[in-house]
């Protein structure tokens, strides 16, 4: 909504200057989200009088002209033509900024010097259209900055309006918030309607068929209408608020919505057949050709303004072509209606058409004071157009609405605000927001609420009311007294930071990745169609294809910020995402929504440097990574296995993620499909960890473990096995040997080819002795790590080298 | 023969004071003091002597021997000191080579500024909840009082999968989930992630919100304030000026915008806070009895506050982040900087 500043104070005594204006209307809820002087910074345009005028010795087209700006006589070219010496003309000075960012400089013009130029209206933004310079009236001063000498120095105040304030939708709305605040009195302005012409009702006739959805029409009738352009005052308020001057008849329907915040709608009335209105449904599948030159289809829910044959009007949105005001209009029939906002939504919804009109109509117009915009546009178009107005009004209003009168307890708008207002206080403010308010007990008012006020409705609504005018400012700033004790993190929440912390500190990047992908994700990294991840929802209203499928793998989103980083030339990726994917349930409304921790590796191991390890990641990295976070978590029972992978794997280098046979995720390189899907060149190591299930799987925290306080001994075993035995089986069978003195077993060594067969490996363990109570002797280590190299060979049947 | 030794012991110093290496020194030691060397040679003739000279002669032996001995090992730290320094001379580095790295990773700026606000309001005691990205209409909107054909639900560009289930709007949801599940009281912080049909320079089709609210007997729309502007001197310092202003949300009344100071400009107005000095960073208010109803609370015996916040806008306001795609674009070079 926007208003200016000396509108305003049309309707309200207000000497705040602009800018505390600006903050009060905030501060009332009525944000100002701009605010521009008209004319404001063009103090260097101001009144001059030609002195002389010459023609340009250089060029036919052009004057040479001497010009008084009240100081000196100045020379300037002007390509115009439409003055002559004497006048008086709109001047910008060396200096100026005009409209559009054009700064006058001193200048030659073929050959001859111009100190400023003479301006156009439509330079100067006064108007759209303009031939030749602007003449000014000879009384107006020499030197006189020109806006302040037009009277048309303005501000504007754009404000953004919440949807619930139709009341403020209008210059009287937002002056009536202003007087409120301020404690005075609207002017509204007389409406005295100079009716000239013949009675009303011999003239036109209006009937609603559906008063359901129009309860109130009300119509006036102007004759003898000459045509023509609006005068600067009105057309410039219309630009203001960024509305075209049409002619004088629908500009003043316009200027009245503005200024009351109610939409009138003008007929030429020659063209109503039978000189009537008809509010009615339109036909199913009726075509309309509405004023902006489109046709449209109409339904039965759609609300027509009729004459005694057709439609010739979308009620409330938008007029037809077939009645609009136009050359050879010389009668109007000027509507102003209340039209049911709901239906009005839904018609402008449907059809796609939002006007200055449905916009109000659809948050709730003004029922009982439509007539006054009524009399102001029928007088207004009178003087502008020199018509006659018909006596009386057309008014059909079959039940009338009752004002709603609301109770409201001083003790509850106490307790809801945390202010300690008094009885009286609160009775003023509702008195200065124009309620009826009558105190039936002490504390409890009834409050009689004006129809314009369509947002109050209860009492918490009279609540803010009170709290908002009073000033947010002067509510106090205390801290609540609470009966309830915090509930510390959760253990998800807290373990949550705890991973990512810990994936941070084995130096990964977290990324935010879309969690809608496209339709064809699932595809490029190898799921089938049947997969259930292969049919994730679907968006009814995507931004694009692209982002039109919820993600059920966290996949393909990392691989796609790995090619776009990799395009940047950022070729060792570390990256980690713990989000939400989303998986359909059969039969549920709302799908599943498990946490993954997921990360993707390439490139090197190490940052690049001179001194850096030049090795590249591998799959142990990642499963390093995946060990260390299920550790942290301290998670039971963990064990890999190669069986049912992922298709998006390479089926040699990955293995799921499991607790006991609980599947907590999986781990490996992708698939070198995958890889040429997306035109990576390096291999790709990728981690995805289903959140819940992990901590689903946590092992109860043992108790602290006492270290031994004497040396352990070390004893190494150099073996060759088949190479197809996991070395995970050896580690296990070490394990499996009960001795409380084993403390534990390492690979420190793994070989194969050279002089090893091909079908075996070779490979080192280290296993560690030790006791609590002493030192043990070198033949109680060797006792031991007898057992040890006798389980191996007797489980597992390896050579030791 | 004293003579001889006062030569002898002259000469060894001479030869002393040449030598450079720990080798020469030992090849001197052996020279001298050695089972050849030359004192001990000179000892070997002290049986001749006779018994009166003999002690004589044997304690200048023995001080010749003892001035060696301790010049020996003078000169021996000496040489060892000016080897040391030669090495350490030798071993000379570029220290303004870079030094070798661990690969450092980063959270992502999102994720720091969630984490941040949350651990504001858990000393505060609020506890973290949480609710379904893919909601159904009864939560994010009816529950909210925000009916079908509402103008307010114009304000939410919506992603739909069928009638009734679609993206959550906003956070609030959580509230309704929390209530219905719980009797009050009730002081709960939900962080999540959001959804609006809506993508250009300052908009994101996914964003993320944190959602607050406080529910108790005596909750009043001050104590919205005080805890409001508690949290925002946390966040932001706390010289950092704050107003609440009057707006309007469905689910709350009274409702109020949340403003602070610009911090680019301190109040000046500046591009960033169009000039206004002020920066909108929270919407908030009391929790409007309507959605009391939705959840069975008891409006009359209950009150509270509800508030909400962007963190992609508090993110941006405090790494001055100027256009928020770059929060969406996982660029690394950006990411790294966190």
């Amino acid at each position: 909504m926007i208003v200016t500043y000396n509108w305003l104070k049309e309707f309200v005594d207000c000497d705040l200057p602009p800018a505390e204006l600006s903050h009060l209307l905030t501060m009332l809820g009525l944000e100002v989200e701009r605010m521009e002087e008209v004319g404001g910074g063009m103090d260097d345009v101001v009144v001059a009088q030609v002195v002389e005028k010459n023609q340009h010795p250089n060029a036919d087209k052009l004057s040479l002209c001497k010009v008084d700006n009240g100081k000196e006589i100045l020379d300037v070219v002007c390509g115009a033509q439409n003055f002559k010496a004497g006048d008086k003309v709109a001047l910008a000075q060396i200096g100026a900024t005009l409209p559009g960012d054009f700064k006058i400089k001193r200048s030659k013009i073929r050959g001859e010097e111009s100190c400023g130029m003479l301006c156009s209206e439509k330079e100067l933004a006064l108007s759209t259209e303009s031939s030749g310079i602007m003449i000014l009236p000879e009384e107006f001063q020499v030197g006189t900055p020109l806006f302040d000498a037009l009277g048309t120095k303005d501000v504007i105040f754009e404000i953004g309006l919440t949807p619930n304030r139709a009341d403020c939708l209008s210059v009287v709305g937002i002056a009536r918030e202003v007087a409120a605040k301020l404690g005075k009195k609207v002017h509204y302005p007389g409406l005295e309607v100079n009716e000239t012409g013949a009675p009303i009702a011999d003239i036109a006739s209006v009937e609603i068929l559906a008063p359901e959805l129009c309860p109130r029409y009300t119509a006036r009738h102007i004759t003898g209408c000459t045509l023509a352009d609006s005068p600067a005052w009105l057309a410039n308020r219309l630009m203001a608020a960024g509305i075209r001057a049409i002619n004088n008849i629908v500009d003043v329907t316009n200027y009245v919505l503005l200024e009351y915040g109610h939409p009138l709608h003008a007929f030429d009335f020659k063209l109503l057949a039978g000189g009537k209105i008809v509010v009615a449904a339109a036909g199913d599948g009726e075509k309309f050709g509405t004023l902006d030159g489109q046709e449209r289809e109409l339904t039965a829910t759609d609300l027509t303004i009729r004459d005694g044959e057709k439609a010739v009007a979308l009620a409330g949105i938008m007029g037809g072509g077939n009645s609009e005001i136009g050359e050879g209009t010389t009668e109007v029939l000027l509507e102003s209606a209340y039209f049911n906002p709901s239906a009005i939504r839904k018609t402008s919804k449907r059809l796609g058409i939002h006007t200055e009109s449905s916009h109000r109509f659809e948050r709730g117009a003004d029922i009982a004071g439509l007539t006054r915009a009524l009399d102001r546009a029928a007088q207004l178009i009178a003087e502008l157009s020199g018509g006659k107005v018909a006596k009386g009004v057309i008014d059909v209003y079959p039940a009338p609405v009752e004002p709603r009168v609301i109770s409201a307890r001083l003790s509850r708008i106490n307790a809801v605000s945390g202010l300690e207002l008094s009885a009286d206080e609160v009775e003023d403010i509702f008195r200065r927001l124009e309620f009826d308010v009558a105190q039936t007990a002490p504390g409890v008012f009834q409050v009689k609420v004006p129809l314009f006020r369509v947002d109050l409705e209860r009492e918490i609504d009279l609540v803010e009311e009170v709290v908002r005018l009073n000033g947010f400012d002067k509510v106090p700033a205390t801290l609540p007294q609470a009966s309830v004790f915090s509930d510390l993190p959760s253990d998800a929440q807290r373990l949550a930071a705890r991973v990512k912390d810990l994936l941070v500190a084995h130096g990964l990047n977290e990324v935010i990745n879309y969690s809608f992908v496209a339709p064809s994700s699932c595809e490029k990294i190898l799921l089938p169609g049947e997969d259930l991840r292969s049919n994730g929802m679907v968006l009814l209203n995507p931004i694009s294809d692209e982002l039109s499928v919820m993600r059920t793998t966290m996949l393909p989103g990392l691989l796609d910020t790995a090619v776009k980083n990799i395009s940047f030339r950022t070729l060792n990726l570390r990256i980690f995402e713990m989000r939400r994917i989303y998986l359909p349930v059969e039969g549920e409304d709302l799908p599943q929504e498990p946490l993954y921790v997921s990360a993707l590796l390439t490139g090197r191991r190490d940052p690049e440097g001179w001194n850096q390890g030049k090795d590249e990641i591998d799959f142990f990295d990642v499963k390093g990574i995946a060990e260390n976070l299920l550790s942290e978590l301290n998670v039971g029972g963990v064990n890999f296995s190669t069986e049912e992978l992922d298709p998006y794997y390479h089926p040699g280098k990955a293995c799921r993620i499991l607790s006991g046979r609980k599947v907590l995720g999986s781990l490996g390189e992708l698939h070198p499909t995958v890889q040429e899907n997306y035109g990576i060149a390096t291999p790709l190591y990728y981690l995805e960890l289903n959140f819940e299930a992990l901590l689903a799987c946590r092992k109860k925290q043992g108790a602290a473990q006492v270290p031994s306080r004497f040396p352990s001994t070390f004893r190494d075993i150099a073996m060759l096995l088949p190479r197809e035995l996991p070395v995970a089986d050896v580690i296990s069978c070490v394990n499996g040997v009960k001795a409380p003195e084993l403390e534990g077993v390492e690979i420190f060594d793994l070989y194969m080819g050279g002089n090893i067969a091909s079908h075996e490996k070779s490979v080192a363990i280290r296993v560690r002795y030790g006791s609590k109570e002493r030192t043990l002797t070198d033949d109680e280590v060797t006792r031991l790590h007898q057992r040890v190299i006798d389980a191996l060979q007797k489980k597992l049947n390896v050579s030791f080298r | 023969m004293k003579e001889q030794l006062e030569a002898l012991l002259q000469e060894a110093l001479a030869e002393l004071a040449q030598a450079s290496t720990e080798e020469g020194l030992q090849e001197l030691r052996v020279k001298y003091l050695g089972k050849k060397g030359a004192v001990t040679g000179v000892m070997k003739g002290l049986g001749a002597l006779s018994p009166e000279e003999r002690p004589l002669v044997g304690q200048v032996v023995n001080t010749v021997k003892a001035k060696l001995e301790e010049t020996l090992d003078a000169r021996g730290a000496e040489i060892r000191a000016a080897v040391k320094a030669q090495r350490l001379a030798a071993e000379k580095i570029d220290v303004t080579l870079p030094g070798r790295k661990r690969p450092l990773g980063s959270k992502h700026p999102i994720t720091l500024v969630t984490e941040e606000i949350c651990s504001i309001f858990a000393a505060l005691g609020f506890a973290v909840a949480e609710g379904p990205e893919v909601e159904l209409d009864f939560y994010n909107f009816e529950a909210l009082n925000l009916p079908k054909d509402h103008p307010a639900r114009d304000m939410q560009d919506t992603f739909y999968f069928g009638e009734s289930v679609l993206l959550r709007t906003h956070t609030s949801p959580v509230q309704i989930r929390t209530m219905l599940k719980q009797p009050p009281p009730v002081r709960i912080i939900a962080p999540g992630t959001v959804y609006r049909c809506d993508s250009d320079a300052t908009h994101s089709p996914m964003f993320h919100q944190i959602e607050g609210l406080m529910v108790d007997k005596g909750i009043t729309f001050a104590d919205l304030k005080g805890i409001l502007t508690l949290f925002i001197s946390q966040l932001f310092g706390k010289d950092i000026g704050v107003r609440l202003r009057p707006s309007f949300f469905p689910f709350t009344e009274p409702s109020a915008e949340v403003d602070i100071a610009c911090v680019i400009c301190r109040g000046k107005g500046c591009r960033v806070c169009k000039e206004t000095g002020w920066l909108e960073i929270l919407g908030s208010g009391m929790v409007d009895p309507e959605v009391y109803r939705h959840v069975g609370y008891d409006s009359e015996q209950y009150t509270g506050f509800a508030f909400g916040m962007g963190i992609e806008r508090i993110a941006m306001l405090k790494y001055g982040i100027a256009d928020m795609r770059l929060l969406f674009e996982n660029d690394l070079r950006f990411l790294k900087q966190f």
